[in-house]
């Protein structure tokens, strides 16, 4: 029931924020003119890619910008108070217990010399005066309520002995102890799998509701806004570009950089065949060199000559919609066209996929287990009995020539094992790997110079994957001299012709990895996998570590060389609305086993593994309106050293029917068109559940 | 309809060290009327209303100007709030009526909600009176019916029970013995989407009731 019969003063109220961080060549303006309010039990979202100055000002808020930030301008009412120019102390006070944060790494937040009840119990301690037993009381009561399964033990334990989704729920746990009535999160669940991160935020609903909390929400995931805030402000170069209801900024937004980030995400279900990315151009302006006029403006399609004049101030374009935009009315987002040169041109793509393509790769009954010694004193001498984590057991796959196979699953499923054990860096315990005719069974260092060519990969993490004292000139070239694809006195101007088909200049030949930013360096680490002309590429993760537009610039520009090179892909991600975007096929892995596996739109409509429909159920869509079945799977992934017998997912499944779950292992159905389900329930009955997601 | 469920959750709360002119403004830009003062952990120390702000001319030592400011900046909300031990509180699993009698008897506009001695928020006539708003379905248009009935038993089911036999619906009904006729009984009913004539056409063939008030809302 609404009971907002009058105004109330907000809980949080920022007004013209300014916060400038001190550096060598002067101070910085990281967040400049930014207002926004949160009520009583609101959910305010913020959103923007990364080095916008979301953080900044959660941190701003908290007083915690470090030695050299400070706030220059601006105000910051919290319940009514003034929270800047106090003391240190003052702040302590009137701050008191009332604001509590929940960081993106939950493990960096707790202690890891300290049992979680001593460090849950200290808040209420040294804030509440609270005896020993009282305080431990209550934390129990808390950790019931975040629903902690076997919470007294979990008291007892060390951080480390906690899964990342409990470690988070520990941490959301302590922050509510004290019934704050500010609450500021920071990418909560941005480290989380897709299940956990439902359910983290299905508890975060809950219990804004129950607790009346005002929330401050920061995450760069738009699907992740729609599901929890009320109101969201997209933020841009450190200013706040839009401000409105959730439903009105993803239904209809205003500002050209709002519509810009929409564009950048796959819709849940489409494909590339039916849609395509649309990367914004060009990126974020660091805070030091701002455009004159409109800070968007140099990336923007609608720009005027006025724009670059004019700087736009905040203003109201429909009630409770706040843009800063100039000629945001006259916009139409609907009749937009995305410039010739952003599509990349995919007909020769489709082409090739309509004709029947030969497996490329073939995988057979493929085993890899990591060895691990028992702890009894047995096997100090080496008779005690050998346990494997069974990290990859038993599968079987194909991937046709110049398609792309998905590969899909929690955290721990394997996925970046069977990629490794394919380019050879993990040796094979079981079963076949044929590429190409060839038995590549073997590790890399048996392989022939020309096999290793062929097989070529793309790293999650750009940063660790380049060597930071060599140019980037050098590190591209360096496959073209070890396979010998050009003759010597050519490789620069291969690297040239490398470096300009991932879109970057020949300027960027003599660069270091650190002169490069993260999109910047996912693709010379794409330019370094291609540059050998191999016919499989596997790609881990290529782009979960970028921001939404680049992430959108990275895909577009792997389907291009795809396309141009006739490249085999095997990419792996746990994002599935990418996922689906981008492959031909898709297989869900669980625990080492592949549980289904066929063409892409088969995996996303019914017959459904019951742990597919449970993972579609847990992603964030960009979509306020989208009706999504709820699906909440418990618990965490089985540890792979002792697997559960019968089918693996039966411990969680939802659908479980029975003793059979438990005992047998489940049959292969095969549900037509290359579709196979393994799984104990019959098709009929898979064919006959609901889909998951109903957009309207 | 417990007090939890319609306090003022996370109220406006200041420590006992604000000076009293402080407060003053802050309760006037945040137009709030009552303020609790807590110490270290939310602990409830008193309160302030905008009453005790108001200092007696009696306690000054002198009413020479120099002197009032002096004597003003001087002090703090700490020394004016009635003490924590005076202020009449209650707990959050009280019934909202409860929160009423309390507030009525002692003839006070607020009360902090308590646990263990924390403020965990405020409940005041407001509060109670859009409750009172929302159990009378103020906000929905229907034809609101005041019946004077018997004060006995099965009266209020007669007329219920015209109401369900033609299938219409009851939005809110609330009921009070009949001012100054202790043998009577006033039930107000409201009733959706059906025309005000149908109602007391219906109403009015209640045996020993008699419609007292119709009207459209």
């Amino acid at each position: 029931m609404t009971t907002n019969h009058r105004i109330q003063t907000p809980i949080l109220k920022v007004e013209n924020l300014a916060i400038s961080y001190e550096t060598r060549k002067g101070d910085v303006q990281a967040v400049r003119n930014v207002s926004f309010e949160i009520n009583r039990g609101e959910a305010h979202g913020i959103v923007g890619e990364s080095g916008c100055g979301k953080s900044t000002i959660a941190f701003g808020i908290v007083n915690f910008l470090g030695r050299n930030g400070k706030i220059v301008d601006g105000s910051i009412l919290f319940q009514g108070q003034e929270l800047r120019g106090r003391s240190e102390e003052e702040l302590r006070r009137l701050r008191g217990d009332q604001v509590a944060m929940v960081y993106q790494d939950p493990m960096q937040a707790l202690n890891p010399s300290l049992r979680i009840g001593d460090q849950l119990s200290e808040v209420l301690i040294v804030h509440r005066n609270l005896s020993k037993e009282a305080a431990h009381e209550k934390c129990i009561d808390m950790l019931k309520r975040v629903y902690m399964p076997d919470p007294e033990a979990v008291m007892l334990r060390y951080p480390h002995q906690l899964s990342g989704g409990q470690q988070q729920r520990v941490v959301i746990a302590m922050a509510l102890l004290n019934n704050p009535a500010l609450l500021i999160m920071d990418e909560p669940t941005t480290a989380l799998d897709v299940t956990v991160e439902a359910a983290v935020l299905d508890l975060i609903d809950e219990l804004r509701r129950e607790f009346d909390t005002a929330i401050m929400y920061i995450t760069h995931n738009l699907g992740v806004i729609a599901r929890v805030s009320d109101r969201v402000g997209v933020m841009y170069a450190g200013e706040m570009v839009e401000q409105a209801p959730v439903e009105e900024v993803f239904l209809n937004s205003m500002h050209p950089y709002t519509q810009g980030l929409m564009r950048c995400v796959p819709k849940l279900g489409l494909s590339k065949e039916s849609s395509y990315l649309c990367p914004i151009r060009g990126r974020v302006p660091s805070p030091a060199e701002l455009p004159p006029g409109c800070i968007f403006e140099p990336r923007c399609d609608y720009a005027r000559p006025r724009c670059r004049q004019t700087h736009p101030e905040l203003r109201q374009a429909a009630p409770g919609h706040f843009i800063r935009c100039l000629f945001a009315e006259e916009i139409a987002a609907q009749e937009w066209q995305p410039p010739e040169d952003l599509i990349p041109d995919l007909t020769a793509l489709m082409a090739r996929k309509a004709e029947a393509a030969e497996p490329i790769l073939h995988l057979q009954n493929v085993r890899t287990y990591y060895e691990q010694e028992s702890r009894s004193v047995a096997s100090l001498i080496g008779l005690g009995k050998k346990c494997y984590v069974k990290a990859v057991d038993d599968v079987s796959i194909e991937v046709p020539k110049g398609c792309t196979l998905g590969v899909v699953g929690e955290s721990g499923c394997g996925k970046s094992t069977l990629a490794k054990t394919i380019v050879g860096l993990e040796p094979l315990t079981g079963g076949e790997v044929e590429f190409l005719g060839f038995d590549i069974s073997v590790p890399v260092k048996k392989r022939d110079i020309k096999l290793i060519k062929e097989l070529q990969m793309v790293f999650q993490n750009p940063d660790s994957t380049m060597n930071p004292s060599f140019t980037v000139g050098h590190q591209i070239g360096r496959p073209l001299r070890c396979f010998k694809t050009v003759p010597r006195n050519q490789v620069r101007d291969e690297v040239i012709r490398l470096l300009e088909a991932v879109k970057l200049s020949a300027v960027y030949y003599d660069r270091l990895p650190r002169q490069l930013s993260g999109g910047e360096k996912q693709r010379v680490g794409i330019a370094r996998a291609f540059a050998a002309r191999p016919d499989l590429v596997l790609c881990d993760e290529p782009v979960s570590s970028l921001d939404v537009s680049v992430q959108a610039a990275v895909l577009n520009l792997l389907l291009e060389i795809q396309q141009q090179y006739g490249t085999t892909m095997l990419f792996i991600a746990h994002d599935l609305s990418v996922v689906r975007f981008f492959s031909d096929y898709i297989a869900v892995m669980y625990l080492g086993r592949i549980c289904e596996v066929g063409p892409a739109e088969a995996i996303y409509a019914p017959p459904y593994h019951p742990y597919t429909e449970s993972l579609l159920s847990a992603v964030p869509i960009p979509d306020p309106t989208a009706e999504q079945k709820r699906i909440r799977l418990s618990g965490t992934v089985p540890s792979a050293l002792n697997p559960p017998s019968g089918c693996r997912f039966h411990t969680r499944c939802p659908r479980k029917i029975g003793e059979i779950c438990e005992t047998e292992e489940p049959p292969c159905r095969d549900a037509g068109d290359e579709h196979r389900i393994y799984c104990h329930i019959p098709l009929e009955e898979l064919r006959k559940l609901e889909p998951v997601v109903t957009v309207r | 309809m417990l007090v939890k469920d319609y306090m003022t959750k996370h109220p406006l709360m200041v420590q006992p060290t604000m000076s009293i002119v402080e407060a003053q403004r802050f309760m006037g830009e945040n137009n709030i009327r009552h303020l609790p003062i807590v110490g270290k952990g939310k602990r409830l120390l008193g309160l302030a209303t905008r009453q005790t702000l108001l200092v007696q001319p009696a306690t000054l030592g002198s009413l020479n100007v120099w002197e009032i400011t002096r004597f003003l900046s001087n002090l703090t909300v700490g020394d004016v709030m009635v003490k924590d031990k005076d202020v009449v509180t209650i707990g959050k699993d009280a019934t909202i009526e409860e929160a009423a009698r309390i507030m009525v008897e002692n003839k006070i506009g607020c009360l902090p909600v308590l646990e263990e001695g924390l403020v965990v928020g405020i409940i005041t006539e407001i509060n109670l009176l859009a409750q009172l708003m929302e159990m009378m379905a103020t906000r929905v248009p229907g034809v609101r019916v005041t019946v004077r009935m018997p004060n006995r038993k099965g009266e209020l089911a007669k007329l219920v029970g015209a109401i369900a036999a033609r299938g219409w619906g009851i939005l809110a009904c609330g009921g009070a013995p009949a001012p100054k006729q202790p043998d009577k009984w006033d039930a107000v009913v409201k009733i959706r989407d059906v025309p005000r004539e149908e109602i007391v056409a219906a109403l009015e063939q209640v045996e020993g009731q008699e419609i007292v008030d119709v009207r459209e809302i």
